[in-house]
């Protein structure tokens, strides 16, 4: 068992090794792609485990899977497919275009394997200070995607990222260090004083004040990575500056990892300081992070950073359901981390097809999207209605969800702010990738973005897939889906 | 746990060390030559590397003697080489003016952090009395005064140099809050640094290519 968890992980490497070995954009997008697939499927193989046998420890607690990680996993995972995907179209597109240099293609798949592989890795562990160690390494490895294309502004997207967020991580850890100190009177040794379970089985007896001095430097560390405001500014910057598929694996993928990490001291935190002082903190961060996404969502300009700012505003959702509580805030905040990694994927993988043909990050000089690139077009203007949340897409039942559990938390003026929120973001987000998809003006023509059709298929897979995914979970929650979601709360509280 | 109190002979030998890193930071917020912040930053954690072997000492612990070694080799040794070669020399980096407050303001907010540290981080939010000494306060203080070194100084490097003194000050309340932090945790966290220090030095000598003076001051393209 031991050896699947830690080879689930692991499986992306594979895209590292191949390019490690010389392996050119084609081969090293088949290898990501046919491991990423394999580790999905690997882990709804845990996910069905779990929810049958139970969590599972090995190693001292350095390998732990319960119902909350084995979900995560599956989100990641589906993530890092579609994402994988996107990679091997868009970077053979490029390098078919001589935009990205070989050297800069293998040094793509390289980190985008690490980076994939070490996200996995901080949701096997049930040790907080790895956890800690694996997501900031996480960190250092989508700096290099982000600084990839080496322009001053990719770099100075990087810098920013980097230093912020280390930052940012470096405060996760003091908060780690005093979760750990509040475990003095426990008499564990020191390693399962980090070890979540144990940890989360005493949580009543952990000592009050350096417990909530760790969950806040653990909401505001970890916070960075997720993108709560105000530690949100290095967000817009990387997702806009980064190649498009490591947008997606970003936005979707690490903010999850890094909400995740939260999640896990919320739920020490509830237990020891009680909720109500936890979820004032969430709602507190989580409206700040609406209200920053969805005024800057007004402004036009860069759709990439338009996307970006929506994942500020649907981390703050997420966070404003942990903090409504409940069972039924929980269950809306682990779909909603579901729908949006998969909306927002299909948005940034089509972005990509985008910038690839108009070789612009400016909305206002992209017209006419639906009939110059259909597909594109199409999966634009489909996914933005989804991730903004209109039926019959996934994200309206996790927002529905929401707003239900703020309703039965007893502030019935929360959901409705909320709602009001919601709906800004609306008008400024569609009006513009509407504009892009259906206006006219004067642009010029754009180029094909794929060089050939092999490009183009695999480009076109995760677009139809993740729409397919989003529709479904819109009509139909699968009964499996349910109890894995189910079993995940139960294992957070 | 034994607790480390202040009046034994290894918790004022703590003490000190936390006062001489705390004035080490002072000087990297007060210096204005960039050899200087790499020598100051060396110095600070080379006394670091003392803290944890006083800690490893009093509680005759070998995961802390081959933490203060790997302190010493790596952050009070390793570090300042590498930055000494891969950027003050080949960059060609002397002094740095890049600075959005005024020198003695800086000084100035930085005091005040250092009284709000102690004001703070009483001994009534530390509880179980593990640490009389004053290094609790003195680490979060090194924490706060190299964040403002981060948020003063416009110059990447400056930046760089401030994060990793913010490094120091946690691994510096580390030792002594929680002596018995799972080694294989505080290797990682090594690990991280290292690699760290490398991808930075990487987008420092980038920008620094591309514009002629990387100070993040002029890092204002990307907006809104």
């Amino acid at each position: 068992m031991t050896a699947y968890i830690v080879g689930l992980a692991a499986l992306p490497l594979a895209g590292t090794l191949a390019a490690l070995l010389g392996a050119r954009a084609r081969g090293a997008g088949y290898t990501a792609i046919g491991a990423s697939i394999v580790s999905f499927a690997l882990s709804i193989g845990l996910l069905v485990r779990i929810v049958e046998h139970g969590p599972f420890l090995a190693l001292n607690g350095f390998v732990y899977i319960d119902g909350l990680s084995a979900f995560f996993l599956m989100t990641i995972t589906l993530v890092v497919a579609l994402a994988s995907f996107g990679s091997a179209a868009y970077l053979r597109s490029e390098e078919a275009r001589g935009e990205l240099s070989g050297f800069q293609v293998r040094l793509y798949f390289t980190f985008f394997g690490l980076f994939a592989a070490l996200m996995l890795g901080s949701l096997c562990t049930g040790n907080l200070g790895l956890l800690f160690v694996l997501i900031e390494a996480s960190t250092l490895a989508s700096a290099a995607l982000v600084g990839l294309e080496g322009k001053p502004t990719s770099l100075e997207a990087a810098w920013k990222y980097v230093i912020i967020s280390s930052l940012g991580v470096t405060i996760a850890l003091v908060g780690t260090l005093f979760l750990f100190y509040s475990a003095s009177a426990l008499h564990l040794t020191g390693n399962l004083r980090l070890t979540w379970p144990y940890l989360f089985h005493h949580a009543a007896a952990l000592s009050a004040p350096s417990l909530r001095l760790a969950f806040l430097f653990a909401v505001i560390g970890y916070g960075t990575k997720v993108g709560l405001a105000p530690m949100h500014t290095w967000l817009p910057d990387a997702h806009s500056e980064a190649p498009s598929p490591a947008s997606a694996l970003l936005s979707a993928a690490l903010l999850n990892t890094g909400m995740y990490a939260i999640i896990r001291f919320v739920a020490l935190a509830s237990v020891g300081l009680g909720d109500t002082y936890v979820h004032n903190v969430l709602l507190g961060f989580g409206f700040a992070s609406i209200t920053v996404g969805v005024l800057f969502m007004v402004r036009r300009g860069n759709f990439k950073r338009l996307f970006a700012y929506s994942s500020v505003e649907h981390m703050g959702i997420i966070a404003v359901a942990l903090g409504f509580g409940g069972t039924l805030g929980l269950y809306g905040a682990l779909l909603q981390t579901l729908t949006h990694a998969v909306g927002k994927s299909v948005l940034f993988l089509s972005s990509g097809d985008v910038v690839l043909g108009y070789r612009t990050r400016d909305a206002g000089r992209v017209r006419g999207l639906l009939t110059a690139l259909p597909l594109t077009g199409g999966a634009l203007l489909l996914g933005s209605f989804a991730v903004l949340g209109s039926p019959p897409f996934g994200v309206f039942l996790s927002e529905l969800t929401i707003v239900r559990a703020g309703f039965a938390a007893g502030t019935p003026w929360l959901p409705v702010f909320l709602l009001l929120l919601l709906l800004v973001a609306f008008i400024g987000f569609a009006r513009t990738t509407t504009g892009m998809v259906f206006g006219v003006g004067d642009v010029t023509d754009p180029r094909a973005p794929y060089p050939n059709r092999a490009a183009r298929l695999i480009a076109a897979v995760p677009l139809v897939a993740g729409l397919g995914v989003l529709l479904m979970l819109g009509l139909w929650i699968p009964t499996g889906l349910d109890t894995a979601i189910l079993h995940a709360i139960r294992a957070v509280t | 746990m034994q607790s480390l109190t202040a009046t034994s002979l290894a918790g004022v030998l703590l003490d000190l060390c936390g006062v001489l890193i705390l004035l080490g930071a002072f000087a990297c917020l007060g210096s204005k030559l960039f050899n200087r912040y790499i020598a100051y930053y060396g110095m600070q954690s080379v006394v670091l590397s003392v803290a944890a072997a006083v800690v490893a000492y009093r509680f005759d612990s070998t995961p802390l003697w081959i933490l203060a070694g790997l302190t010493l080799a790596v952050k009070g040794i390793g570090i300042p080489t590498a930055a000494r070669r891969l950027l003050i020399k080949r960059l060609d980096l002397k002094r740095d003016v890049a600075m959005s407050t005024g020198l003695s303001t800086a000084l100035i907010i930085g005091g005040a952090l250092t009284a709000f540290a102690y004001l703070v981080i009483r001994p009534q939010l530390l509880p179980q009395g593990l640490v009389a000494s004053a290094v609790v306060p003195l680490s979060t203080a090194v924490i706060l005064l190299g964040a403002l070194e981060m948020v003063v100084r416009r110059h990447t490097v400056a930046q760089l140099i401030g994060w990793l003194i913010v490094e120091n000050g946690v691994f510096l309340g580390a030792i002594t809050l929680v002596a018995t932090f799972p080694f294989i945790v505080e290797a990682g966290i090594f690990l991280d640094l290292v690699a760290a220090v490398m991808i930075m030095v990487v987008f420092v000598s980038g920008l620094t290519r591309q514009l002629a003076e990387a100070s993040a001051g002029e890092l204002r393209t990307l907006r809104g």
